[in-house]
């Protein structure tokens, strides 16, 4: 997932940090969390569809991500690593909520995390609610795949490394999910014609 | 059109190009002549365009500073492997100190709340407590330096850290505005603790761990404030004779510490 990390012009590649991490370097790792916390938000929180889950989620990730560094196989990408740690926490929080119920949608907490401040408060207020909501209308491992192609961008085939699962699994849960989605999300379809909506975060794009 | 309609399983698989090329072939056949298959179809090319359309909230600035300190907890932890033997030890020389400094504070003020003090002997000989109880304690003070998110993290790994932890008061007492610095150091040199010891929920804890930013509490008191539930968390000032003091709504916790006042009073 080369690519994936985006904009950083910066000199020391992800591989250097946590090598220089396992060497011992305190700082290493907080740059990294740093360089990829928002991107790994983003997918615990849609993942999750709960600001408080995704944080603890997100948290737990970090740790285990520090405390695994020696795991960590050359091989992959950095980025892939993590978010391969950041999904299995959420997986592993959505097995452990199966059984209670879930937590309902629509409280401030959530319009406010995950809503934009800026721009379009309304129409996009209400969008993100309607994803978050539909989203967890999934089954997780869909859930997860759509995340991490539709929303974030990623090549299937990045996807697959992230989710250790093969290429074909990838596409047909994402063609499931979107199956399941269109419905839910069909009376989005006219009014966002116009708006001039934009991504919030230009960087997940092409692989 | 002769054909069924497509359903929206087919129509996400043909668009996915996961169907067999003589099912594909037909299913084609079929969109180009029937509106409503293809108005299916389009609803989810739109499903992908409002995923990646949808907002991405960057991580909020609570939540990366409550990792930030998880994370210099983790580092902070006796014989994590990671960290090299050499800058351990220069790490513990700077806990120690820093340590030191909290624990001077607390102690030259006579109270009786804080982290530093809450498993060494409740000594009221504040004279000679400035140096010794660092040395005595130096272990465990060290552990816990990293802020009262330690407490947490280490409890599952036994040791000196897991014997301390906040003392939290709730004293009842109804914070003001006006009466505030008063009331603050009225809690903090009360000698006897009138209020009851209460404990530390883990949203409490969370609540705490964020709004201290690895700092150690003086005071952690469940009260009100103008009439209203609220806790004070009183926290080391910038310099010896002022008090940073925190004033949280219920809700606080990790992601959203829910401030209602933030002030400086004088020690």
């Amino acid at each position: 997932m080369s690519s994936v990390g985006g904009k950083q012009a910066e000199a020391v590649p992800d591989k250097e940090l946590l090598a220089r991490h396992a060497q011992g370097d305190p700082h290493a790792f907080a740059e990294l969390v740093q360089r990829h916390r928002d991107r790994m938000w983003a997918v615990a929180l849609r993942t999750l569809g709960d600001p408080e889950e995704a944080a603890d989620a997100l948290q737990d990730a970090f740790l285990s991500a520090y405390r695994a560094v020696g795991r960590f196989r050359g091989e992959a990408a950095v980025t892939t690593w993590l978010h391969r740690i950041v999904i299995n926490a959420c997986l592993d929080r959505l097995r452990r909520q199966s059984i209670r119920p879930a937590v309902p949608m629509g409280d401030d907490a959530t319009l406010d995390a995950v809503a934009p401040k800026n721009a379009d408060p309304t129409a996009l207020h209400e969008v993100a609610l309607d994803v978050t909501d539909a989203l967890r209308q999934l089954p997780a491992e869909q859930r997860a795949a759509l995340i991490l192609v539709d929303m974030m961008g990623y090549g299937v085939d990045d996807a697959a490394r992230v989710l250790e699962v093969p290429t074909g699994t990838v596409k047909s849960r994402c063609a499931r999910g979107r199956a399941r989605l269109a419905p839910l999300l069909g009376h989005l379809r006219n009014r966002r014609d116009g708006t001039g909506v934009q991504r919030a975060e230009e960087g997940g794009g092409a692989v | 059109m002769t054909a069924a309609h497509l359903d929206y399983d087919t129509l996400a698989d043909l668009a996915e190009g996961l169907l067999p090329d003589d099912r594909a072939a037909s299913a084609d056949a079929h969109l180009s002549g029937c509106a409503e298959c293809r108005d299916r179809s389009a609803e989810i090319a739109n499903v992908t365009r409002l995923l990646a359309e949808a907002p991405l909230p960057p991580m909020p600035a609570a939540l990366a500073s409550r990792i930030d300190h998880a994370l210099a907890a983790e580092a902070a932890t006796t014989g994590h492997d990671v960290i090299s033997l050499e800058s351990r030890r220069g790490r513990r020389r700077m806990r120690v100190l820093s340590a030191a400094a909290a624990a001077v504070v607390v102690v030259g003020g006579g109270a009786l709340v804080g982290n530093a003090l809450t498993n060494g002997s409740m000594s009221s000989d504040s004279g000679t407590a400035q140096s010794q109880p660092i040395q005595d304690r130096s272990g465990s003070a060290a552990a816990k330096q990293s802020g009262p998110g330690a407490t947490m993290l280490n409890e599952s790994r036994g040791g000196a850290a897991a014997a301390g932890g906040h003392l939290t008061l709730r004293s009842g007492t109804d914070y003001t505005a006006t009466r505030l610095g008063e009331q603050v150091s009225v809690q903090l040199t009360k000698g006897d603790r009138r209020g009851a010891e209460a404990g530390m929920s883990t949203q409490l804890t969370n609540c705490v761990r964020t709004v201290a930013q690895g700092k150690s509490p003086l005071l952690v008191d469940v009260a009100m404030y103008e009439g209203r539930a609220a806790t004070v968390i009183v926290l080391p000032g910038a310099d010896s004779a002022r008090l940073d003091v925190w004033i949280v709504g219920p809700a606080c916790s990790a992601s959203d510490p829910a401030v209602i006042k933030h002030t400086e009073t004088a020690r």
